[in-house]
């Protein structure tokens, strides 16, 4: 029989509290700034913005991430570790079903030992999964400092790396760039390439002020001079074929935790790139999954599988019924969060969301 | 006065209010404000049953989506940016030849790094990685900024909702870029501003409008029927000029298509009357004079009132 969603939301904030994360609320009115700050404006259309008469716009929660990070700063003034769990409504605008509804959420802050407190995220959403009833849901997994760590010893081209840092490790993110306005000055970039950066930055500094140019809109010259500079040692303002082979092949490992590790290593091996350091952590996050009781063959481990590398940090799920369908849980670690957020330090953050509408067994 | 059946929504100042004015007239529908209390309210002159509400033109766009009105004239921008589902909520039934104007994103002119929406991607993610915060548009195109740029792939970035004096911003301090609308671009290159190549989004004119979703009562039909048929012979008027001659044999059929020229009343005894496009015009009479015709008279049109009426089918398709 399926679970009433009063019963579902209580039952899984008694699962969690057994585990430690206390159940905790967040108020419903929450300042928008955070959420645009961070997500960008594309999350602005989903909000429900109200009016207050105070300074900055007002939104309903999206999430509880945010929030709980937020009252934890609040709350603590020196780095504290705590572990908090939410069920309640939260609100966004949708193009199919009603604006309101019931999430559930968990978030450890401050954990030192990472990959033990990312197997205990996992272990804890693969419980809710049982609790909650339904059809057997796919584990996706995927390790988004493992990626940036790829990128990073590519030494691809900075357009290119920021593109597939942000869009997603797609082979499509590490083609050729749009077309750059900067084309029509082929012969300047030429000019520039390898030039001395202090003597690029006086010159533009030096056009624009010919130009009679005021640097209005936040941008110093130096910076226009940077980007003069970037260009030009962008050879073929792209990514190199032997930098793509190598991209596609890390693209195309996929299977159990271990399978993925194990081919990773042995490509970064033959390609001469220095991974060990990421794939060492992700081994031993798989350790601690395997330990905490976990079936590694239930999970699809991916390279490709990552999402905004501005957000997340470092190990990421989720739970699908079927590709390209909403999660019906979703988590990860996002440990830039607090800093982002105002914080002095960074703080270590693991959490996930689950949406209690995407299961069968909750009525 | 009783209730009207059809409301048409005017922009209630400035050149779009005075060419509004200057359209309708042009179309034999001459718009008529009333004095005193009732000054936002006024009439078609000869047309009973229309009460015309003048309102901002973003109120109008607003009007045609709630359905609060029948007609409206205003820009596309403004229904581009406050009506989600424009295809649902309103039929474009004219454009009017006035209010050209073009939603642009405009970059500092000093960023000569920048020329296309390609380019600021890239400066907006590494502003976003330097400054540690996204770079800020201001903008009252909110809807339109956002579509253009996820169009462009451009996400590092936050809109500052500005309502007034936008192309100041930058100066101000108060944001990188704005998106805005501008005419001739002038305001925009007088305060340091320069349009990206592909920064044009949207090209905007004066539109009549209709709401889908506004009471149409039978009275409200037969109102929207007359306006748009006088409309119709007003337009078709002003692009065709009457061709008059005496000739011996009609102008080949072949002839009159390639001009896009038509005989109205068919062949008649004595003199033919001919309609043709203004820019045929030289060559119709050139073929006419050669081909037997001994004097060819031309001269304008007032109205072109035909049987079938095409802008009152398209709204009566959509609306039912």
């Amino acid at each position: 029989m399926p679970l009433s969603r009063q019963t579902a939301e209580a039952e899984l904030l008694a699962l969690f509290q057994r585990n430690g994360f206390s159940p905790s609320q967040v108020p419903i009115l929450q300042p928008a700034e955070p959420f645009i700050e961070l997500s960008g404006e594309d999350i602005r259309r989903r909000l429900f913005l109200v009016s207050d008469a105070g300074e900055g716009e007002t939104c309903l929660r999206p999430e509880f991430t945010i929030p709980a990070a937020r009252a934890h700063i609040a709350a603590h003034a020196v780095p504290a570790v705590a572990a908090y769990a939410f069920a309640g409504p939260v609100f966004r605008q949708r193009a199919e079903g009603p604006g309101e509804f019931i999430q559930a959420g968990l978030e450890s802050f401050g954990r030192s030992d990472i990959e033990a407190a990312d197997a205990e995220m996992l272990a804890l959403a693969i419980e809710a999964e049982a609790l909650l009833g339904g059809e057997a849901l796919t584990i996706r997994i995927g390790d988004v400092g493992l990626a940036a760590a790829l990128i990073e010893s590519l030494a691809l081209p900075p357009a290119v790396a920021r593109r597939l840092r942000q869009h997603g490790m797609t082979p499509a993110a590490g083609e050729k760039p749009r077309a750059s306005g900067l084309a029509a000055y082929q012969g300047v970039l030429n000019a520039l390439k390898g030039a001395d950066p202090a003597e690029a930055r006086a010159f533009v500094k030096d056009l624009l002020s010919i130009a009679g140019l005021k640097a209005v809109g936040g941008r110093t010259p130096g910076e226009i001079a940077d980007r003069f500079l970037e260009k030009a040692s962008e050879e073929s303002s792209g990514i190199s074929a032997e930098q793509g082979a190598i991209l596609a092949r890390f693209l195309a490992i996929s299977g159990d935790p271990d399978t993925v590790a194990a081919e990773a290593r042995a490509l970064a091996a033959s390609a001469g790139l220095t991974l060990d350091a990421a794939i060492d952590r992700f081994e031993t996050r798989t350790g601690f999954m395997a330990a905490r009781g976990i079936d590694l063959g239930r999970l699809e481990a991916s390279i490709a599988f990552t999402r905004n590398l501005d957000y997340y940090s470092g190990f990421i799920f989720e739970f699908v019924a079927r590709t390209g369908e909403r999660p019906a849980i979703a988590g990860g670690r996002y440990d830039g969060l607090f800093k982002r957020l105002g914080a002095g330090t960074e703080i270590p953050a693991v959490g996930c969301a689950i949406w209690l509408e995407r299961f069968g067994g909750v009525a | 006065m009783s209730a009207p059946s059809l409301i048409l929504g005017v922009p209630s100042k400035g050149r779009l209010q005075e060419n509004t004015f200057s359209f309708f007239a042009r179309a034999g529908l001459p718009l008529a404000q009333a004095r005193g209390a009732r000054d936002y309210r006024g009439v078609i002159e000869g047309l009973d049953g229309v009460e015309v509400a003048f309102l901002s033109a973003s109120e109008i766009a607003g009007e045609l989506a709630r359905g609060a009105i029948h007609f409206g004239v205003t820009g596309e921008d403004l229904l581009a940016e406050s009506i989600p589902d424009r295809e649902t909520k309103v039929v474009m039934l004219t454009p009017l030849g006035f209010g050209h104007a073009n939603v642009v994103v405009a970059v500092p002119e000093a960023w000569i790094d920048v020329r296309t929406m390609a380019d600021l991607e890239d400066v907006a993610a590494a502003f976003h990685a330097r400054h540690h915060r996204r770079m800020r548009v201001a903008t009252k195109y909110i809807t339109l900024t956002r579509q253009h740029f996820a169009r462009h792939k451009v996400s590092d970035y936050r809109i500052v909702e500005s309502l007034g004096a936008t192309e100041g911003a930058p100066a101000a301090g108060s944001a990188e870029l704005i998106v805005d609308i501008t005419t001739t671009g002038a305001t925009l290159a007088a305060n340091g501003l320069k349009v990206l190549d592909d920064g044009v989004m949207l090209k905007s004119e004066a539109n009549l409008v209709a709401s889908a979703g506004a009471p149409w009562s039978d009275a409200a039909r037969e109102a929207a029927r007359r306006i748009l048929k006088s409309i119709s012979a007003e337009e078709t008027a002003r692009k065709m000029r009457e061709v008059k001659a005496r000739l011996d044999a009609l102008p080949p059929a072949d002839l009159l298509a390639r001009l896009g020229a038509n005989l109205p009343f068919g062949a008649g005894s004595g003199e033919t009357i001919l309609h043709c496009p203004t820019g045929k015009v030289g060559d119709l009479c050139d073929w006419l004079t050669r081909n037997g015709a001994p004097v060819v008279t031309v001269s304008t049109l007032s109205y072109v009132f035909k049987a079938e009426n095409p802008l009152y089918e398209r709204l009566a398709s959509r609306i039912g």
